[in-house]
């Protein structure tokens, strides 16, 4: 159940007094913030005019969607490009949600009686319903956004293997255990992948990058090994679909160490590179991502992200955060401003090593169901300040910017 | 405001023999300015241009306009030295969907190389007729004061 926040537009600047607060952020990011941060519903108007178009729906991949009978929109694209990915029915009965209306035949963010902006879900691609020569719908073996791919190595993540070591604001941990209880195999299929992956390619000017992620494997020699030679058996697969070396390719990953990640690029030829740190402070990461605390830890995790710029090269490493975490209680900051600043300390160190930061919205489930993400003003702050450590440093980047990936707000600023 | 095109202007803006330039500026107020042979006029009557590449100063003067209401200039020069001036917003920029992708296709078709980053649509607001001889007709009867003497001295 949720934990719902009483008179919150009284308690917190709303959105026309943020736009007011930061006029040199665009007003359409402040809204894609705002949208994921408290969700949005469809008007009736708006789920009749969905179900008459080719728009994409949620499908059965690692983040746990499933193609079902009615469309479930999994994501909305603003006038500039810039897309939200989720928000649908997100956050639920935290605070009021967004409306999604139909008017004139268009669709409009709206609020409180205010229409904000024209917004459109994503169309369906062409490959989604038909199926691998193992009889699997594509669409629930490789699932996409705008202009990106994505696959994933195992739906399984294993720092949830021991009871109290999963990250807590996770799902995909969650979905893990309910899959591996329903005896799916944790391992996709990298063959059913490569041919999903090479019928959807052939639709022009779709997709410009595809994304690989995988739940954290922790066996091996070396803690992570197991993950590392299961990345390069699947590109195994996917490689010879393409004609060149490097690959378009993002693979959001464990904190290798230095000799696997250097196995990793030789062997599969990714040029992206993103070990998720989570939580961008010491203490809250150890108490909020116990599994990586315990089997890598936070300095260590830390260094690996330095010695992936060294392999990778400046410009292709990142690490994303869960933004708004930091504030989960009763362990984490019990001031926005405290935890701002402690979040941009970290991220200008990281900076200085090469590694830029992304941030998303925080969408509550899984352990901390029951928390409540921070006020718009702190996300906008949390943006503006990630994005001009980004220009200090000279960090551009485009493998996780608003065309490839969309869930940034400080990666949209970095546009301009 | 939106304003609409008149049919020579569209027709000049449509005329792949017109040439047509770009002007933006971007958050600091540095003009930018570029050859934009997509220039066209779309059936809804707004101006629209593929923009080819993702990281030109171009897509992110773009970009910075359509954040933030600035306007951009667009000159077009066609047969017999008309021209016109025609100011606008950035309203919207297609990245995906069904009509980027016949974008993308067709100016593969073009040329093989290109990878196009956005079809950009741009409302016009202002048309000024530019022509030299319109101009300084205009000028001339608007400002007489204006002109050297030498033009004037009775032969």
């Amino acid at each position: 159940m949720a934990t719902k926040v009483e008179n919150w537009r009284e308690k917190e600047a709303g959105i026309d007094e943020i736009f007011e607060k930061y006029p040199e952020i665009p007003k359409i990011i402040i809204l894609k913030t705002d949208v994921h941060r408290r969700g949005y519903v469809l008007s009736e108007k708006a789920e009749r005019l969905l179900e008459e178009g080719n728009y994409q729906s949620e499908a059965d991949t690692i983040f746990g969607e499933k193609l079902g009978a009615k469309k479930i929109p999994i994501g909305l694209t603003f006038r500039d490009g810039t897309s939200l990915i989720g928000g649908y029915r997100s956050n639920e009965g935290i605070r009021d949600h967004y409306v999604i209306d139909a008017i004139d035949g268009k669709f409009y963010v709206t609020d409180n009686g205010n229409v904000y902006e024209e917004v459109d879900f994503w169309k369906e691609p062409d490959f989604y319903h038909k199926k691998t020569s193992k009889g699997t719908p594509m669409g629930e073996v490789v699932n996409v956004r705008p202009q990106r791919l994505n696959f994933a190595i195992s739906r399984v993540c294993h720092f949830w293997d021991t009871p109290g070591e999963g990250c807590k604001y996770c799902y995909v941990g969650i979905n893990g255990i309910e899959a591996t209880k329903k005896n799916i195999p944790a391992l996709y299929d990298y063959d059913e992948i490569a041919e999903s992956v090479a019928e959807a390619i052939k639709q022009q000017g779709r997709f410009s990058m595809i994304m690989v992620t995988t739940g954290s494997i922790l066996t091996g020699k070396k803690v992570f090994d197991d993950e590392v030679d299961e990345i390069i058996k699947a590109f195994e697969k996917v490689k010879p679909i393409f004609n060149r070396k490097d690959l378009k390719v993002q693979l959001i990953g464990s904190a290798y160490d230095k000799e696997q990640l250097i196995r990793l690029k030789e062997a599969t030829g990714i040029i992206g590179y993103t070990a998720d740190l989570e939580v961008a402070n010491k203490e809250a990461f150890e108490w909020i991502c116990p599994g990586k605390a315990k089997h890598v830890g936070y300095e260590e995790w830390k260094k690996r992200l330095y010695d992936a710029v060294e392999v990778f090269g400046r410009g292709n490493v990142n690490t994303g955060i869960v933004g708004g975490v930091e504030t989960a209680q009763p362990n984490g900051f019990s001031s926005e401003e405290e935890a701002l600043k402690a979040v941009l300390s970290e991220a200008e160190e990281l900076a200085q090593h090469g590694v830029s930061v992304a941030y998303i919205v925080w969408g509550i489930c899984g352990i901390f169901k029951d928390q409540v993400p921070p006020s718009l003003d702190y996300y906008i702050a949390l943006a503006k300040g990630l994005d001009e450590i980004s220009r200090k440093y000279g960090l551009e980047a485009y493998f996780d910017d608003y065309r490839r990936c969309g869930n940034h707000p400080n990666t949209d600023l970095g546009r301009i | 405001m939106a304003i609409t095109l008149s049919e020579n202007v569209i027709e000049l803006l449509r005329n792949r023999e017109s040439k047509k330039v770009l002007a933006t500026v971007d958050k600091n107020g540095i003009p930018n300015v570029s050859f934009k042979g997509s220039i066209t006029v779309n059936e809804e009557g707004k101006i629209e241009l593929i923009e080819l590449l993702e990281t030109s100063q171009t897509n992110k003067n773009l970009t910075y306009s359509l954040w933030f209401d600035k306007t951009v200039a667009i000159s077009v020069w066609g047969e017999g030295g008309t021209e016109y001036e025609i100011k606008g917003i950035p309203r919207k920029v297609h990245i995906d969907g069904p009509y980027y992708e016949k974008k993308y296709v067709e100016s593969l078709e073009r040329n093989p190389i290109n990878d196009i980053s956005g079809v950009w649509i741009i409302e016009p607001t202002e048309v000024r007729n530019q022509t030299y001889a319109e101009r300084k007709k205009e000028q001339d009867e608007k400002y007489p004061i204006i002109g050297h003497l030498d033009k004037d001295r009775k032969l």
